[in-house]
């Protein structure tokens, strides 16, 4: 390729990591400040006792486990897209690749922190854990909380991988263009990488493998996050669609925190050049039909609670649709399906700003439909004395609040410490290949020993 | 360490230089090309192409399985505590597990192979030249024998327009 | 044989007193929330008396159900709890282990009967309450989850004081304390394993039905009917 063309593009995608600004402290400061009463918030619950949360019998499980499977879904946008991507070797993936995985390492590793928050006794978490103990006893492998345990640890090892290998030879690039104590730092990121031919090819072979592992996994994940609510006889909890309907659903919500975050990078750090609006149109389309996918699910699961009219299923179901919980159920219905499906449909509409604003309203609409999977039921199980209600008190709002911060945070910290977008993959993608060329080299004597 | 390569900036030029070098008598094990970026297009990007990780990967997996099955029935026996009228030993659930650390395994040989393969990192400082990131290609030959040196860079001088160096590290 | 431990409650013997929920809550110490937690669904009753209004005023019934844990055969509550804290005894009891509870409170949504209970702050007790703790009941501390035991300790009790004297348990030994206070004698406690024990007689009544018996728990807990009028 143009030497050219190579030097713009490592100028223009290390230019955010090379430069900061007092906007970048001022961001970082904002953010961390509320990460920080997030925090506070925590250790105050913990110390002063659980009962400031608004749980209660019958409601036990409420906003922490929202966040929990609002946050795993959230997960699902970046490996397991950036897998299929690099599984059908889209060419229009290699910008989006990285910034997709930081979301998922990222919110995996928010969202695996609120079953800890939500425990009653969080500092006792690590009794999960399989490890010969003094106490005689392993965890039950029973328990689909055990099965979160497994699951969200091999997801996060996965996609971890999955995002640091290629990140390697990037660091390479960033040790040697840079100076002073940023050389010093990315020569023992870039762990003496060369670039030889042979380097490349591990790498490349490596990553394919990696893509067809994560693939299974991401969707076990969320498959067994379902597990946790379908596992128990609670009305509408316990059903057999929940593992494809959660995992829809976190693709869903997955997608429209890529398309926000991809959007802000693309502003912020004046990408306008790598991230096309041919990015936003594909990723609009792959929205609209997981917004339609959604949509389908959820009537096949109201449908046939309905229609087997159950007492107890029929009356969460009431109390969802209809009753007090109907404002916030029908606001997720216009946020995940009229909006999107409106906006994403029209050719249009289907512009930047228009994928920016119905990936807004399916984040609030997955967030709401989460809360309606966990709350309704549990105050409306079978013994009508039994029902009760629930309302967030200020801490569970304060935490939910300052884990979207941490999220902004621990991503603009990245997107300042690696490019965020991958040079390297990006350099592939503007190959000129000579038609003519290719056909001659497969001539040659040493390619038909060695293809 | 000892190296002598040069640095191209055309993929045809590296193709005739990484020939020449073969026609001078280094055996391709020998003969480093390092580049900003995978070339799949030429034939001497293809010398090292590995099948094998596959069944590395696939070995590694099986090991998951094993420690995973272990894990769960062990664990089970060892302490057995009925619990909503299970066996004690309960396939289904253990499955679940089971799949986890078939995919844990996997991936950790992958990468482990990965590492260990392509040498990352290296313990040793290897043949390298800054100018590579700004789209250079580099042919050389690391640790070359004595008597061999100049028919190096003959052949690395061949297509007639690389820069040729020498390091001494 | 092991014994397997039962209950029968006769609704048309229960009068809605509550002595069985006080009396729970002093043999348990079970501590009291305040009417500002206990408006928040915070109240902890191990047992509780149900209440249902049935027909159109003024033509109306009062009924009472005294809903206590079921002690489930295949209980929901157990295998979803991941320490083990939730599981089953030699003798059927649905135990609760508090010092395994980490509480993730997975236990009390699992249970269709809502009986279990969550300690949302550290105990307290008004004075003079607190001076009359039961010393065979362990007082649980703040984030662990807390249930009917069937009065373990006064089972283990009666156990040992029959095995001193070398003889068996007699039916009718053991009463929990909810069963000791009621004045209308609508439970009765013993081992369903003795077909000729009371409880034993009264599960087999044709007025005896279980709670939610279509979930499939299995509980060891039986209602008997009021003879329709």
């Amino acid at each position: 390729m143009n030497e050219a063309l190579a030097q713009r593009i490592s100028d223009d995608l290390l230019r955010p990591v090379v430069t900061t600004t007092w906007k970048f402290w001022l961001l970082v400061a904002v953010l961390g400040s509320i990460v920080a009463m997030g925090l506070g918030t925590w250790f105050y619950q913990m110390y002063m006792g659980f009962g400031l949360t608004g749980i209660n019998m019958p409601v036990y499980w409420a906003f922490y486990i929202t966040n929990f499977v609002f946050w795993i879904g959230i997960s699902h946008a970046g490996t397991l897209i950036s897998a299929i991507l690099r599984l059908v070797n889209a060419g229009w993936r290699r910008p989006v690749t990285r910034c997709a995985e930081v979301i998922t390492v990222f919110a995996l590793m928010i969202g695996a922190l609120f079953p800890i928050i939500h425990l009653g006794r969080p500092w006792l978490f690590f009794w999960l854990v399989p490890y010969p103990s003094e106490r005689l006893i392993w965890p039950n492998f029973r328990s689909p909380l055990v099965w979160d345990f497994f699951a969200i640890n091999t997801y996060l090892t996965g996609s971890l991988l999955f995002l640091l290998l290629p990140m390697i030879p990037d660091f390479a690039l960033v040790r040697d263009k840079t100076t002073g104590w940023r050389k010093k730092l990315y020569s023992v990121l870039a762990l003496r990488w060369q670039g030889t031919t042979k380097q490349w090819h591990r790498l490349e072979s490596a990553m394919q493998i990696m893509a067809i592992a994560i693939i299974p996994v991401a969707v076990s994940v969320h498959s067994i996050v379902s597990f946790d609510f379908s596992m128990a006889v609670v009305p509408l909890w316990h059903s057999t669609i929940f593992a494809p309907y959660f995992v829809t659903g976190a693709i869903f919500s997955g997608i429209a925190a890529l398309i926000l975050a991809m959007a802000t990078l693309r502003k912020v750090l004046h990408l306008e050049e790598y991230l096309h609006p041919v990015h936003f149109q594909n990723l609009g389309k792959l929205l609209l039909m997981m917004s339609l996918l959604w949509t389908y699910f959820v009537f096949a699961e109201r449908l046939t609670a309905w229609y087997g009219n159950e007492p107890s299923e029929v009356e969460a179901l009431i109390v969802t649709q209809s009753g007090s919980f109907a404002p916030l159920y029908w606001t997720m219905v216009v946020c995940n399906f009229v909006v999107p499906f409106v906006i994403l449909s029209l050719r249009k509409l289907r512009t930047i700003t228009g994928c920016v604003i119905a990936s807004s309203t399916v984040l609030v609409g997955m967030w709401l439909e989460r809360f309606l999977i966990v709350v309704p039921s549990l105050s409306h199980k079978y013994l009508p004395y039994t029902w009760g209600h629930y309302r967030p008190r200020p801490v569970e709002i304060i935490i939910t609040i300052s884990t979207f911060a941490a999220m902004m945070l621990l991503y603009t910290l990245f997107a300042k410490l690696v490019p965020i977008i991958s040079i390297w993959e990006l350099k592939v993608g503007e190959h000129p290949v000579a038609a003519g060329k290719a056909a001659e080299l497969r001539e040659h004597p040493l390619w038909k020993a060695n293809p | 360490m000892k190296a002598v390569y040069a640095l191209y900036s055309d993929p045809d030029d590296v193709q005739r230089a990484v020939d020449g070098l073969r026609k001078a008598g280094i055996a391709d094990d020998d003969i480093t090309v390092i580049s900003s970026e995978p070339i799949e297009e030429y034939e001497f990007s293809h010398r090292h192409r590995a099948t094998w990780i596959h069944w590395i990967a696939g070995g590694g997996g099986a090991i998951g399985l094993a420690l995973g099955t272990w894990l769960t029935s062990f664990t089970e026996r060892a302490w057995p505590i009925p619990t909503g009228n299970m066996p004690i030993v309960a396939w289904w659930p253990n499955l679940i597990i089971m799949f986890e650390m078939t995919m844990l395994g996997a991936i950790l040989a992958t990468v482990i192979t990965l590492l260990i393969t392509a040498r990352i990192p290296a313990r040793t400082p290897k043949m390298y030249d800054p100018e590579v990131t700004d789209g250079k290609i580099l042919v050389g030959v690391e640790n070359p024998n004595e008597g061999s040196v100049s028919a190096i860079e003959r052949a690395l001088m061949s297509p007639g327009v690389a820069r040729l160096k020498t390091i001494q590290l | 044989m092991p014994h397997r431990w039962g209950m029968a409650v006769d609704l048309d013997r229960c009068t809605g007193c509550g002595a069985c929920v006080t009396a729970c809550h002093a043999e348990n110490n079970i501590p009291t929330v305040g009417d500002s937690q206990a408006a928040r669904g915070r109240a902890m009753h191990w047992i509780r008396v149900e209440r249902y209004w049935e027909g159109e005023y003024p033509d109306v019934t009062l009924k009472f159900r005294p809903v206590m844990c079921q002690q489930c055969d295949a209980a929901p509550c157990e295998p979803v709890c991941p320490t083990y804290a939730s599981h089953h005894t030699d003798e059927g009891l649905n135990a609760q282990i508090y010092n395994r509870c980490i509480g993730t409170r997975y236990c009390a949504n699992a249970c269709p009967y809502n009986v279990r209970f969550f300690d949302f702050f550290h105990p307290q007790w008004p004075k003079p309450l607190d001076a009359q703790l039961n010393p065979d009941v362990s007082v649980r501390e703040v984030g662990v989850m807390e249930k009917c035991t069937f009065c373990v300790q006064r089972i283990h009790a009666a156990a040992i004081d029959a095995k001193a004297a070398n003889r068996e348990l007699k039916d009718g030994e053991i009463q929990p304390a909810c069963v000791q206070s009621c004045s209308a004698k609508a439970l009765v406690f013993g081992d369903l394993n003795d077909p000729e024990s009371e409880v034993s007689k009264l599960s087999r009544s044709d007025r005896g039905h279980k709670l939610l018996d279509d979930l499939g728990t299995l509980p060891k807990v039986t209602y008997l009917n009021r003879p329709q009028a």
